[in-house]
């Protein structure tokens, strides 16, 4: 049957792709070409990859390093030696971006793969047993909601947690406490999406066939989410990124001598007019990471969305339009 | 009025310049002068950029339409009949490239600016969408949508005067108390009736161009008869002439003057409809005509499937594009596009009555075109055109199951329902639920099934015929009546074990096959899934496959393939081979076809037949199309809110309906013959199904019955007080039908009929 959607492009191509089945194209190409016809999103690719490669690899092309003080260049602006200047204590700016970097994207990636993955077990576990299951479960994501993040990030790192910061360095900290307050939103949002995947006919079809709930859950619903799983990462990698840096920034996130982007501008912010470098180099490669992952997630999205409209445009002659 | 295309212009989209077009207005067109002519449309194309090319989805439309006049356009999906609505319309977007020339009362329309456009949308030209759930706001009041209607076109118009517009606009399509609706928002009306709303404010403007986009094909049937009629009347009240795209050759039949008949983006035909219907010569419009199962056929026939798949509008078609699923097709169709030509014209056969051989008149006809180099020695055989499809497209002969000699008594039953039910709780308060009311959704309902037969359950929606098919396929032991599958009852079911062992015997093919089907499994994965729950070996499996690719007539190779890289009726194919897995006895079918095209429902209805009785299987079927019930079933089953109406052997229930309800619901059924669809006798029932919390004491059919409208006081007191049984004719008891209706020969409300004359 006909319906309005039959004039958009998208499903015109199916159609098309149906029915020529030597002009079939999978799925995971579709998606890569609409990713890549994205140029803002390759952009955003191409930004992230040449910053972690930097935080990588970034140290072996100075010989300091992030705790060795200089006592000739005390708070010197860049120059040869040190190329993004020293801070007020005299160590090196630019190994400490590098080291910053990778401690906020390391921190950034486990906390967004790892919140979406506790996010899509607990929220599909919700979304299939539903009823009194799904009740408890959602209360305890509620007060988990409820929980004030900011007072117990600065107790779990601040004088609250005594041994554990004498066992666990910093970030890790951070990162668990991250996690644990990262999730909720993610497990609502997988929630009521599995539980359309729940209605959909494909489910009915293997519950009447007596197929174990289990089975039902990793076959079918898993993966029919999985480009939102996807996204999620993203702007869950972003969201952590943004979190460390503001907890930093307030002095209660990580703690030095252990450093971050998010540190190194909390430093620097009293004296944005004296000393502009050591505000601006971390702020700097804190946008460009938060930034390309926008772009890229942007991209993403549209790839995956299956009403993109991502497609060129028909060339038209102008001529014949008017005649 | 003139439905012409002109010939296919090789040159078009670019060299379509106004010089070629007006050679070609005036030519062809005898007696009708271009002012006649609200709207003419010259060699449209739309094309459209995808991931793999081009799509040229319409391509060199032409047809001119006179005020008051209907043209209805057929087609599959697909076939560009939507698209070219939407061109028309200046709706398609920017991405699209539209080339050609459709002219609004002499002026172009094409290459209006979208501001431009807007001064004749809504005002000259208005549109009815499919959909009427998605085209209203659900935030505005219904009145208040009207009168934005209202306002945008005749901004001088006093507030009074359109209210008192929208009121008469809502009187005019059949709105109870309009003047209270006015404030109704668009989720207090039922389907029916918010696309009596839609059309309502189409024609608030006197539009000169209706076009109504498959208006009816979200609806059921009683309502589709309703939403017609209103549509007629529409047409009759405003003069306008009336574009109808359908791919129903039934609804069509009775509404439209014309028909053009479109495929792969291009018209194949076009004539009037008795020539159309009567004298197709354009094998595909044959082929169409014999897919369309008839309500009024008694003669058990299969129907007409036409194989294949419409080609890919990516490529410039070098010959014919039907000629792949032809079966007439010759060498000479391969090699260029066969033009749309007059036809000779033939002395035209009404009916199927058998006539002697037709007199061919060498006169070509300029109002009946057809696109086939053969369209010559086409044309009505003494047979009449279902025939000739029937002979030329080789429709498979009827299969006959091993049970259809044995007396029904003597077959052993595969299901058994004894007054299941199903209630709902009605709830309100938001912190302390209060029990309200009841919802009765399936109240009673009792039958059985035998091996080998089909039988059917049919009702508008919300009659509770797919919550029956839930309940028995969750087949849950707290339900209060019992269900019995191959003498298992729900009572006495053990652990879930014997669960699983009876789901086997009982499988469900869904309505809609691509979403019943995973979209990351490949076809064998969606095959093998029930059969590795039930442990069999893999090499079993793989047999197992291969051979119900066979049975349901997929290649056996496309088992490594996705769902979505198949057509709809291939997937339900796949559907229903995976409903064949674990050899179920009993396969019950969810509207199987209603998803599907007319010529590919065709193919899977006799695919249906033809297991029923190969493999001796029984069906379930629940189906809104009575014509796919009167083709496939045996026994039928009329529910309305929750209970049976009727039930018996299909054509004693369908040949002679005692119950009122059976009657309205069979006149609703367009036939697809427009010399029956003009004289034929139908029952609009009043209004739509009443919500199932006030369900009335008595009679629950009572408050729409069209009997019980004509009977006098007197005897409306039964109907009102005591609820009629199901019980057998008296006299009659070898007849196998039941009903529940105190007066079934009772005379009907001359209100509720209504009989379209041939005016036009």
């Amino acid at each position: 049957m006909t319906n309005l959607n039959a004039v958009d492009g998208a499903s015109l191509a199916e159609e098309a792709r149906i029915e020529h089945n030597d002009v079939v194209i999978g799925k995971a190409t579709i998606i890569l070409r609409r990713f890549v016809r994205n140029k803002a999103a390759v952009a955003g690719l191409v930004i992230f990859l040449a910053l972690t490669a930097f935080s990588l690899v970034g140290g072996l092309f100075t010989s300091w390093d992030k705790a060795t003080i200089d006592p000739l260049f005390i708070a010197e602006p860049p120059s040869s030696v040190h190329w993004l200047g020293t801070t007020q204590a005299g160590i090196d700016l630019y190994a400490q971006v590098v080291e910053g970097t990778r401690v906020s994207i390391l921190i950034g990636l486990v906390v967004g793969l790892l919140s979406v993955l506790i996010a899509a077990v607990y929220g599909c576990t919700m979304a299939y047993y539903g009823g009194r299951v799904d009740k408890i479960m959602l209360f305890v994501l509620e007060a988990l909601i409820m929980m004030p993040a900011l007072l117990v990030v600065a107790v779990a790192t601040g004088s609250g947690g005594g041994s554990l910061r004498r066992d666990a360095p910093s970030w890790l900290l951070l990162v668990v406490v991250l996690l644990v307050f990262s999730w909720m939103g993610t497990a609502r949002l997988i929630r009521s999406l599995a539980m359309s995947v729940m209605q959909r006919d494909f489910v009915k079809a293997a519950r009447y066939m007596g197929i174990p709930p289990r089975r039902i859950v990793w076959r079918h619903l898993v993966p029919n989410i999985g480009s939102l799983l996807v996204l999620d990462v993203t702007r869950g990698v972003t969201a952590a990124i943004l979190a460390e840096v503001a907890f930093s920034f307030i002095g209660i996130g990580i703690r030095l001598p252990d450093v971050s982007l998010g540190v190194l501008i909390g430093q620097s912010t009293a004296q944005v007019s004296t000393f502009p470098w050591m505000f601006w180099s971390p702020l700097i490669v804190m946008l460009l990471l938060t930034g390309s992952l926008a772009m890229m997630n942007d991209g993403l999205r549209d790839a995956f969305d299956p009403h993109s409209s991502s497609v060129g445009k028909a060339k038209r002659s102008q001529k014949a339009r008017a005649a | 009025m003139n439905t012409r295309a002109s010939q296919p212009t090789t040159e078009r989209a670019h060299g379509a310049s106004s010089e070629t077009r007006s050679n070609q207005v005036p030519a062809n067109s005898p007696g009708s002068t271009l002012s006649n002519n609200v709207l003419s449309v010259r060699d449209l194309n739309v094309s459209f950029n995808t991931e793999n090319g081009v799509v040229h989805a319409v391509r060199g439309v032409d047809f001119d339409l006179a005020a008051g006049k209907t043209l209805g356009i057929v087609g599959e999906s697909g076939s560009g009949k939507s698209v070219t609505s939407l061109a028309i319309m200046g709706l398609l977007p920017t991405t699209a490239g539209v080339t050609g020339s459709v002219r609004l009362n002499g002026k172009e329309l094409l290459g209006l600016s979208d501001k431009a456009m807007s001064v004749h949308r809504g005002n000259n030209i208005a549109m009815i969408f499919q959909d009427p759930l998605s085209s209203l706001t659900p935030v505005h009041s219904i009145g208040a949508q009207i009168v934005e209607a209202l306002t945008i076109h005749n901004p001088s118009m006093s507030k009074k005067a359109k209210e008192a517009r929208a009121v008469e606009l809502l009187t005019l399509v059949g709105i109870p108390s309009p003047k209270d609706r006015l404030k109704a928002f668009p989720h207090e009306f039922s389907g029916g009736m918010r696309q009596r709303v839609m059309i309502a404010m189409a024609i608030a403007n006197n539009p000169k161009v209706l076009i109504a986009d498959e208006p009816t094909t979200a609806l059921d049937v009683t309502i589709q008869a309703q939403v017609l009629e209103v549509l007629h009347r529409a047409q009759e009240e405003t003069g306008a002439a009336v574009v109808m795209i359908t791919h129903d050759l039934g609804v069509v039949a009775g509404f439209a003057d014309d028909i053009m008949v479109m495929y792969a983006g291009r018209p194949v035909e076009t004539g009037s409809v008795d020539e159309i219907y009567y004298g197709p010569r354009m094998p595909y419009t044959l082929g169409l005509l014999g897919a369309v199962p008839r309500i009024d056929s008694v003669e058990k026939s299969s129907l007409v499937p036409i194989d294949g798949m419409p080609p890919n509008l990516l490529r410039e078609p070098t010959g014919c594009t039907f000629a792949p699923r032809c079966p007439l097709a010759v060498a000479a169709c391969l090699t260029g596009e066969p033009r749309l030509e007059p036809v000779p014209r033939l002395e035209p056969v009404r009916g199927l009555d058998p006539v002697p051989e037709p007199r061919r008149n060498a006169s070509p006809n300029p109002g009946h075109r057809a696109a086939c180099i053969k369209a010559d020695t086409l044309g009505p055989s003494s047979l009449g055109a279902l025939a000739d499809a029937r002979r030329i497209f080789h429709a498979p002969p009827v299969p006959v199951s091993k049970f259809d000699a044995l007396a029904r008594s003597e077959r052993e039953t595969v299901l058994e329902l004894k007054d299941v039910r199903k209630h709902f709780p009605l709830l309100k308060g938001s912190l302390i639920k209060r029990r309200v009311g009841t919802v009765k959704a399936v109240d009673g309902v009792s039958f059985d099934i035998r091996e080998g037969e089909c039988f059917s359950i049919v009702g508008e929606s919300g009659s509770g015929k797919t919550t029956t098919l839930l309940e028995i396929m969750e087949f849950d032991a707290d339900q209060p009546g019992e269900i019995a599958i191959g003498g298992v009852s729900n009572k006495h079911l053990g652990d879930g074990r014997a669960k699983t062992a009876i789901r086997r015997r009982l499988q469900m093919v869904f309505q809609d096959p691509s979403a019943a089907m995973d979209p990351r499994f490949t076809v064998f994965e969606i095959l093998a899934e029930p059969m590795e729950h039930l442990g069999l070996g893999s090499a079993e499996v793989r047999r197992r496959i291969m051979e119900l690719m066979n049975l349901v007539g997929l290649e056996p190779d496309h088992v490594n393939r996705f769902p979505n890289q198949f057509s709809g009726g291939q997937r339900q194919r796949i559907g229903i081979a995976r409903a064949l897995t674990v050899k179920p006895r009993l396969v019950v079918l969810d509207e199987p076809v209603s998803a599907l095209d007319v010529s590919v429902q065709a193919g899977i209805i006799n695919l249906l037949d033809r297991l029923r009785a190969e493999l001796g299987l029984s069906f379930l079927l629940v189906a809104h199309d009575l014509s796919v019930v009167r083709h496939v079933a045996n026994r039928v089953a009329v529910m309305y809110l929750g209970k049976i109406v009727e039930i018996g052997d299909i054509d004693v229930v369908f040949d002679d309906p005692k119950h009122p309800y059976t009657r309205a619901l069979l006149s609703a059924i367009p036939v697809p013959d427009p010399g029956v669809e003009r004289t034929r006798e139908r029952i609009i029932l009043r209004g739509d199904l009443p919500s199932p919390l006030d369900a009335p004491k008595g009679c629950n059919f009572a408050s729409r019955c069209p009997v019980f409208a004509a009977l006098p006081a007197s005897l409306q007191e039964k109907c009102l007080t005591t609820e009629p049984p199901l019980e057998k004719v008296r006299g009659r008891h070898t007849e196998d039908r039941q009903f529940a209706c105190f007066y079934p020969d009772g005379l009907l409300d001359t209100e509720m009929l209504v009989v379209h004359e041939t005016s036009d």
